[in-house]
């Protein structure tokens, strides 16, 4: 995914490339999604997350409904 | 030191990705068994080969080849892989970052900053998501 500067450019973007919407969100929620889903990456003992854990994280930002589903 | 957290050593050092001689070569192991742990890597999705080889591609969230994300922290720079791991950067490292970017309609450069966890600049910036989150492992380098 991309960042864009506004709703105009991103609308002007996805008519150019004949792509239907998919899901915007300003930079500061993916900041605060990126903190909760990176922050354990380089400890020694890092383990993928389940789905559920990965799931809760969306959850925490707000990121519910079905295009947030992860299975 | 695993083979895991050597890759990322290594990567976030030189900011190019080892490959299985290297790292063997560091640990002490036989490089064929540094290669089945980059495959079984790549199955678990804590990192992702080109199809076929045993390269790294991307080291999430860093990036092994250019993109349009670069990312300076700690006095150094990468290449992030989305703009969501352009943010991962900073948080994996625990440190301030810098994320400069491309506008993708109109080519300008967009430019994001992080302090101590807080997007202070940028923040009015959009992300867009194309692919359902379901989808994103049938092709990570397009979500």
């Amino acid at each position: 995914m991309l960042f864009l500067r506004s709703e105009e450019h991103l609308e002007r973007w996805l008519d150019a490339n004949g792509w239907e919407p998919g899901a915007s969100m300003s930079a500061a929620t993916l900041n605060e999604l990126a903190r909760r889903w990176w922050r354990s990456r380089l400890e020694p003992d890092w383990r993928p997350r389940t789905a559920a854990e990965s799931q809760a994280i969306l959850d925490q930002v707000g990121l519910s409904g079905d295009f947030w589903r992860l299975t | 030191m695993g083979i895991r957290n050597e890759v990322y050593s290594s990567f976030i050092a030189t900011g190019t990705a080892p490959g299985a001689d290297d790292v063997a070569g560091a640990l002490g192991l036989d490089e064929n068994a540094v290669a089945v742990a980059f495959r079984r890597l790549h199955d678990a999705h804590a990192l992702v080969l080109r199809p076929g080889t045993t390269e790294i591609r991307m080291l999430n969230p860093f990036s092994a080849v250019p993109t349009p994300h670069r990312v300076e922290a700690a006095g150094r720079s990468w290449y992030a892989n989305c703009a969501w791991d352009a943010l991962g950067i900073p948080s994996a490292l625990h440190t301030d970052g810098a994320v400069r970017s491309d506008c993708p309609d109109c080519g300008e450069q967009l430019e994001l900053e992080v302090l101590d966890g807080e997007l202070v600049r940028g923040a009015e910036l959009l992300v867009h998501f194309v692919v359902p989150a379901r989808r994103w492992w049938d092709d990570v380098a397009f979500t």
